[in-house]
């Protein structure tokens, strides 16, 4: 499992990072994102819905993500 | 930075049948209604005439009817008020009978049924409040308009701040308008008590008065001058404002992409909500409005707090890359599709850096 870190990174970087590692992934692979922003949780869960990835937060700064 | 074309920001300036008798309003509005002088009777005319505007436009009985200087006050006069009468006479409830009541919480995305323990007493936010409903008629940032809230077993204080020309709840207690939501002026509220032996006032207070009644008086009458203008307005515009609404939604999805619309299908017309994925707003607004358009937006780069709209969040929104736009009633489809066109490019652009 491979991680992204985007501490310190404000809204939208951390959608458009992962967006751009989840593009060169095998479907059902999961990457975790690292995150102190606090849209990101929820642009996270809205951006899943519109690009059809399971998301999970598994603690506060902690996000995984499924291609 | 270039002139601006059209403004789709929520800031509506003073109508312009309001302007048009603004200075004369100024100059009637020094006397004091409570003395008898020619001058005064005049103000007292005027003002009456104002409050059955209020009356007839937002369907309430013009006795109900208080005027505020301070917009804000009137949360805490609506809220507190109705509280206070609450606190006194829940003395004469036996206790075990308001242990617990079921509260019906209308909330952005429908209503739900809380249990509230009422000994808990008042430390909870606004908006989950036990046996006193937090009514705002429509949100402000997404036009949606709240579920009904007729069966609510409690009081209503309805926060009709956003929108004048949504009905009120008929089992409301206390209601709060702020004039600049109909293009009147700024600094001047309408508050209403629906049924005076039921409220208290929780301001100190020294007489039977139930607001402090520090307002302009050419603000009132201004107010009702644009309540009105804006009510025609609204009505004659109604059909080709939900035809640009939909223009709009239709181009957002079909022709830039990657758009979560914020704003449902039934929300009020003249309000639409949406967030672009994989952009930042502030960088969005900047260069609309470089290219003759003022947007507003609800993402967190562009709040004081940068924290993102609690609103977008709670509904499970994109918060990033929002914009919100204001459609006027003057509006026109040329101006749209300008508008449109100048976005899709400038989207474009923002998505490819």
């Amino acid at each position: 499992m491979r991680n992204i870190d985007c501490r310190g990174m404000r809204c939208p970087l951390p959608i458009i990072m992962i967006a751009e590692r989840i593009k060169n992934e095998e479907p059902g692979s999961r990457v975790i994102l690292l995150s102190d922003d606090p849209a990101t949780w929820p642009d996270l869960q809205a951006w899943g819905r519109m690009q059809s990835h399971f998301v999970n937060q598994i603690d506060e700064i902690t996000f995984e993500v499924t291609a | 930075m270039g002139s601006i074309t059209a403004s789709f920001t929520s800031e509506n300036s003073l109508h312009p049948r309001a302007q048009e008798i603004f200075l004369d309003a100024i100059g009637r509005g020094w006397a004091d209604p409570a003395k008898i002088h020619h001058a005064s009777r005049e103000l007292t005319r005027l003002l009456g005439e104002s409050r059955e505007i209020f009356a007839n436009r937002l369907k309430i009985a013009s006795t109900s009817i208080y005027f505020l200087g301070e917009p804000n006050l009137g949360f805490l006069l609506g809220i507190e008020g109705v509280r206070a009468y609450q606190s006194a006479a829940s003395t004469h409830f036996p206790a075990t009978a308001r242990q617990e009541v079921m509260a019906i919480v209308a909330g952005r995305e429908g209503a739900k049924k809380l249990n509230v323990n009422l000994n808990g007493g008042w430390a909870v936010p606004i908006g989950s409040i036990s046996d006193l409903l937090i009514h705002p008629t429509v949100n402000l940032e997404t036009g949606a308009t709240a579920p009904s809230a007729e069966e609510f077993i409690g009081r209503i204080f309805v926060d009709a701040t956003a929108d004048p020309l949504v009905g009120l709840p008929s089992n409301w207690s206390t209601a709060l308008w702020d004039a600049k939501s109909w293009a009147g002026p700024l600094g001047l509220a309408v508050f209403a008590i629906k049924d005076a032996s039921e409220w208290l006032n929780p301001l100190p207070h020294l007489d039977h008065r139930k607001v402090p009644g520090s307002y302009n008086p050419a603000l009132v009458i201004a107010a009702a001058v644009a309540l009105e203008a804006t009510t025609a307005d609204r009505n004659n515009s109604e059909t080709q404002i939900s035809l640009l609404n939909a223009l709009i939604r239709r181009y957002i999805i079909d022709e830039i992409g990657d758009v979560d619309i914020a704003s449902c299908n039934d929300a009020v017309h003249h309000l639409l909500s949406f967030s672009f994925l994989y952009l930042d707003a502030e960088q969005l607004v900047d260069q609309m409005e470089r290219r003759g358009f003022s947007l507003d937006s609800g993402s967190a780069c562009i709040s004081a707090d940068l924290e993102p709209s609690h609103v977008l969040a709670a509904m499970g929104r994109l918060t990033h890359g929002n914009v919100r736009l204001h459609l006027s009633p003057d509006l026109t489809e040329v101006t749209v599709v300008e508008m449109l066109t100048q976005l899709k490019a400038v989207v474009e652009e923002l998505r490819a850096q």
